[in-house]
């Protein structure tokens, strides 16, 4: 019975032998596999913050031009580069409040004038940052509020914002280039914003 | 794992009193259905493990049309905000791309050069504008809708 058990044994050190191997190769397959998809899913994570940042620079500055009055740019007047003023209406002035004056006396703060706002979007590298970030402030010269950059799930820096003014078309040319630096992956963006309350002078 | 070897062992002895040797209680547990039961622990654990890997990854995978779509949304409004612009200075928009060419080209995350392709079509005062374009013989488009009213010539 004892010598039964002895030969049993040594089969089972055989099967042993064989099956640790085995099971330390589907665990290294799996380890790497693994790992491929920790990378993929971070990339993609930071992919999606360059997407995401991108589409709420360029919304921001287009809703600010779409209802500018006044557009100052860094560099020529009709090019810049790195930053914009946007002088804007900040409540629309429209005709159909005149008639509701008499009816409704509310409505006459917001009929009677004409609300300006300022706006001033900036890309620049500051001081403790390794990269170009796109910042916004209602005044000059003061720029505390970051748009892009300093995401935790991926930082991103601007490459380029370029603006073209065409005065008498009344159009606004918005090209911007963002890059995740995790991924290195590029983003452009451009597009055209038609200002109708936009005074040449 | 060395533990669960203890308690199978000791448990193994401590069944087998007759025989006091633990070697020998050891041997015969991993001859018979203890390790019949261990190698089913194993088993369930990497494909378990090799289940919820491979999970993961089908949602993971990678998407080639990535940020295309927002890209050709502005080229879209880029149109129609030079549409709006002839309409406003009381100019008739035709269906011509009026999209700067450096907005068309572009390239996608892997490199690949992209173009986009701008069809317009103006039904009454809506105006549609479709920018489709492809990425590895996979076609996708984007369309915009916008009213565009032109303005009355001042000297009528």
């Amino acid at each position: 019975m004892r010598q039964k058990k002895i030969h049993n044994g040594g089969f089972v050190l055989v099967e042993f032998a064989i099956a640790l191997p085995l099971l330390v190769l589907v665990l290294y397959a799996l380890g790497l596999v693994s790992v491929n998809i920790y990378k993929l899913g971070k990339d993609q994570l930071a992919d999606y913050v360059l997407e995401s940042e991108a589409r709420y620079a360029m919304e921001r500055i287009t809703q600010a031009a779409r209802v500018a009055k006044e557009i100052e740019l860094e560099g020529s007047e009709e090019h810049g580069s790195g930053k914009i003023k946007i002088v804007y209406h900040a409540v629309e002035d429209s005709s159909d409040y005149y008639t509701m004056k008499d009816k409704s006396p509310k409505y006459y703060l917001y009929s009677d004038r004409d609300v300006l706002e300022t706006r001033i979007f900036v890309s620049y590298k500051k001081k403790d940052r390794k990269y170009v970030n796109l910042y916004t402030e209602r005044k000059n010269n003061i720029y505390t509020n970051p748009i892009t950059g300093e995401n935790f799930f991926g930082d991103t820096t601007l490459n380029h914002l370029d603006f073209d003014l065409n005065k008498t078309k009344k159009i606004l040319h918005i090209n911007l280039e963002m890059e995740s630096v995790v991924t290195e992956h590029k983003i452009k963006i451009a597009t055209a914003v038609f200002m109708p309350g936009y005074k040449s002078e | 794992m060395p533990k669960i070897f203890l308690v199978i062992t000791f448990t193994g002895a401590l069944v087998n009193f007759k025989n006091c040797d633990i070697f020998f209680a050891m041997r015969k547990i991993l001859n018979q259905r203890g390790f019949m039961m261990l190698n089913v622990v194993f088993l369930t654990l990497i494909a378990s493990l090799a289940a919820m890997i491979l999970m993961n990854a089908a949602t993971r995978v990678r998407n080639p049309q990535s940020t295309l779509r927002l890209t050709a949304l502005y080229v879209a409004n880029e149109q129609l905000a030079q549409m709006e612009s002839l309409a406003a200075r009381s100019i008739e928009p035709t269906e011509e791309i009026l999209v700067k060419d450096a907005d068309l080209k572009t390239t996608n995350f892997t490199g690949e050069p992209i173009e986009f392709t701008v069809d317009t079509e103006i039904v009454g005062s809506k105006c549609t504008v479709t920018v489709s374009w492809a990425v590895k013989g996979q076609e996708d488009s984007v369309t915009v809708e916008r009213t565009i009213w032109i303005a009355p010539k001042e000297d009528s």
